[in-house]
């Protein structure tokens, strides 16, 4: 674990905002929320947040995004198009961490989206510890609040100075820039990151009422009580928003966009969402999950079973962005699969 | 796409602001581009020739007496396709509005003393109340890419990519801070994307321009915002200014 005072940071910051190569991206406000956004200035940074509105992920799967051009005034010519833009992203918490070390796996899992993966390995991710947190998370329950790796560099705020703790070469390479203002800490500093790392996980306020990896089971018990999908899913208003804003959702419609000459264009992908209605349907108008219900259910069923079953992992980080922002407030999972533990001896 | 094959358009205005035929005059030099898919032979606002001989025609505005209703009908049959482009033509607008006043008072309003003199509809509709229509192009007014793919989407026979799905989506996309969580209230999450969520990305909110989406969740959007404060009144109102035909014809459903 090394040391650096908080002015150096912010001095490292601004001096790679104007002369490194890369794009520097930190967490920013954005009226009464924070966003990931182009820093300006290292005073722009915002390190002491609760949440972002979007996590980082749009990074290396943005919203929109060109896989293909092709033109056709000669026959048929099309190339492959992946925009990298090698960044660093400055201000990560410890759930969008692992999020991002699950979606690693995804994306990398056969066939490869080289999209991704080439974004991310162009990528250094510059994580922090939480000091406040949001109403709506419950990272504390599902073992996201800390992490012990997934990051190229992870501080934590000792008031004056940051301790900072290395992930990866690419992250001892930034801290070269300023080598002679980086010092080991002191037994009592680590000692205090080891607090601060214990403190916050009893700081939310939601929590799960039994251990995550109980999920699998739970659900698959639970699929067939249609009535308790029916009623909860009844003010859904199958808007996507709980998918769009997930750190772990990754699911992408892909169409073909023609210019108006019609001899050139783009195939693009775009974040789509299993709460959507259209998500499932498929040509000639079959729709295999045509109830809001059976979309509801399918969400939570992805979260806590379908991708531990395919991946080992619990796809829920507890970041609570999909709640925080549902405007008819049925989307907090917490709520649902405490609900479904507390029924599952009836 | 050779000259003689592109396929011949024109204009058509009812009751509306013009709005939307402004919108693709002011494609500029992509109004270029569209020449050389399609033949123009009929736009008021850009040319003065015309033509009866059409293959394609766009429809702006609301229908809302039986002369309009008698010229549209005349375009239909003159016409292989035909596109309704803006709210006004495609969900009445806020024509529409009227639907849910008194009407007497409406005319009066409008008409004072002379009234009596001009026939109107209780109700104004969109062209596909009274026609078949083929392809919409939503919005108030609509937006000009989405023009060009619903003209390129005529000319190639095939189905538009026209989302089904609220304006909740592109505002997640686009990082906003959502409307609730600012003390406003919008309708977006029962309104059909496709603007990319422009009004709510300037600060303001959705209004529903684009019309219901296919499947909304009224009831949980009604609760909601009388949650939020708003009262039964105000609530019905804020579905009023464009939904009022689209909501009568889903209760007729």
């Amino acid at each position: 674990m090394k040391i650096i005072k908080k002015n150096v940071f912010e001095g490292l910051v601004d001096e790679l905002i104007e002369n490194d190569e890369r794009e520097i991206i930190g967490v920013q406000s954005k009226d009464s929320k924070y966003v990931f956004d182009r820093l300006e200035k290292a005073e722009g940074l915002e390190l002491d947040y609760d949440v972002t509105i979007l996590p980082p992920k749009k990074y290396f799967m943005p919203q929109r995004e060109t896989l293909v051009e092709y033109e056709t005034r000669e026959g048929l010519e099309m190339e492959p198009v992946n925009e990298v833009i090698p960044r660093i992203i400055i201000g990560i918490h410890p759930y969008d961490l692992e999020a991002i070390k699950q979606m690693d796996k995804v994306f990398a899992d056969s066939p490869k989206d080289s999209n991704y993966l080439e974004k991310r390995e162009n990528s250094v991710l510059i994580g922090v510890n939480m000091q406040q947190t949001s109403d709506w998370s419950f990272a504390g329950s599902m073992g996201t609040a800390t992490v012990d790796d997934g990051y190229d560099l992870m501080l934590t705020d000792l008031g004056k100075k940051y301790a900072v703790e290395i992930g990866s070469s690419k992250g001892s390479d930034l801290l070269e820039k300023i080598s002679e203002d980086v010092r080991d800490a002191s037994p009592e500093e680590i000692d205090k990151v080891e607090k601060a790392k214990e403190e916050i996980k009893d700081e939310f306020d939601k929590e799960l009422d039994f251990s995550p990896q109980k999920l699998p089971s739970l659900l698959a018990d639970t699929y067939d009580q249609d009535d308790f999908w029916e009623e909860n899913a009844e003010d859904c208003y199958s808007c996507g928003t709980c998918n769009i804003v997930c750190p772990t959702c990754y699911c992408f419609d892909v169409q073909d966009f023609s210019d108006i000459s019609l001899e050139e264009g783009e195939r693009m992908r775009q974040w789509d969402g299993c709460m959507l209605e259209a998500f499932a349907e498929v040509a000639g108008g079959e729709n295999f999950r045509e109830e809001r219900a059976e979309r509801y259910r399918h969400r939570y069923m992805r979260k806590g079973r379908y991708l531990y079953n395919r991946f080992g992992d619990i796809a829920c980080v507890g970041c609570g962005r999909c709640s925080s922002q549902c405007v008819p407030d049925i989307a907090d999972p917490t709520d649902i699969f405490n609900k479904l533990w507390r029924g599952k001896d009836e | 796409m050779k000259p003689e094959e592109r396929p011949k358009a024109a204009f058509f205005d009812f009751a509306g602001c013009e709005g939307d035929q402004l919108q693709v005059a002011n494609l500029e030099e992509k109004i270029l581009d569209l020449l050389n898919i399609v033949e123009l032979v009929s736009f008021r606002e850009v040319m003065t020739e015309h033509s009866d001989d059409y293959d394609v025609a766009f429809i702006e505005g609301s229908i809302t007496n039986s002369h309009d209703a008698e010229r549209l009908n005349g375009i239909r049959e003159n016409a292989d396709v035909l596109v309704a482009i803006g709210a006004c033509a495609t969900i009445g607008g806020i024509n529409s509005i009227r639907n849910v006043q008194d009407f007497e008072k409406v005319q009066e309003r409008v008409y004072g003393d002379e009234r009596e003199h001009y026939e109107a509809w209780e109700k104004a509709k969109p062209a596909k109340a009274v026609v078949e229509v083929d392809y919409e192009v939503h919005g108030c007014p609509i937006d000009r890419e989405e023009f060009l793919h619903v003209v390129q989407s005529v000319v190639m026979g095939r189905e538009p990519n026209i989302p089904d799905h609220p304006v909740c989506v592109e505002c997640k996309l686009n990082e906003n801070v959502c409307a609730f969580e600012r003390d406003e209230f919008c309708v977006g999450p029962v309104t059909r994307a496709g603007c990319d969520s422009c009004c709510v990305n300037e600060g303001a909110i959705c209004w529903g321009c684009r019309g219901l989406i296919d499947n909304p969740n009224e009831e949980a959007h009604e609760e909601v915002l009388e949650e939020y404060g708003l009262t039964a009144e105000e609530v019905i109102k804020k579905f009023d200014l464009y939904f009022a035909w689209q909501q009568e014809a889903r209760e007729d459903e």
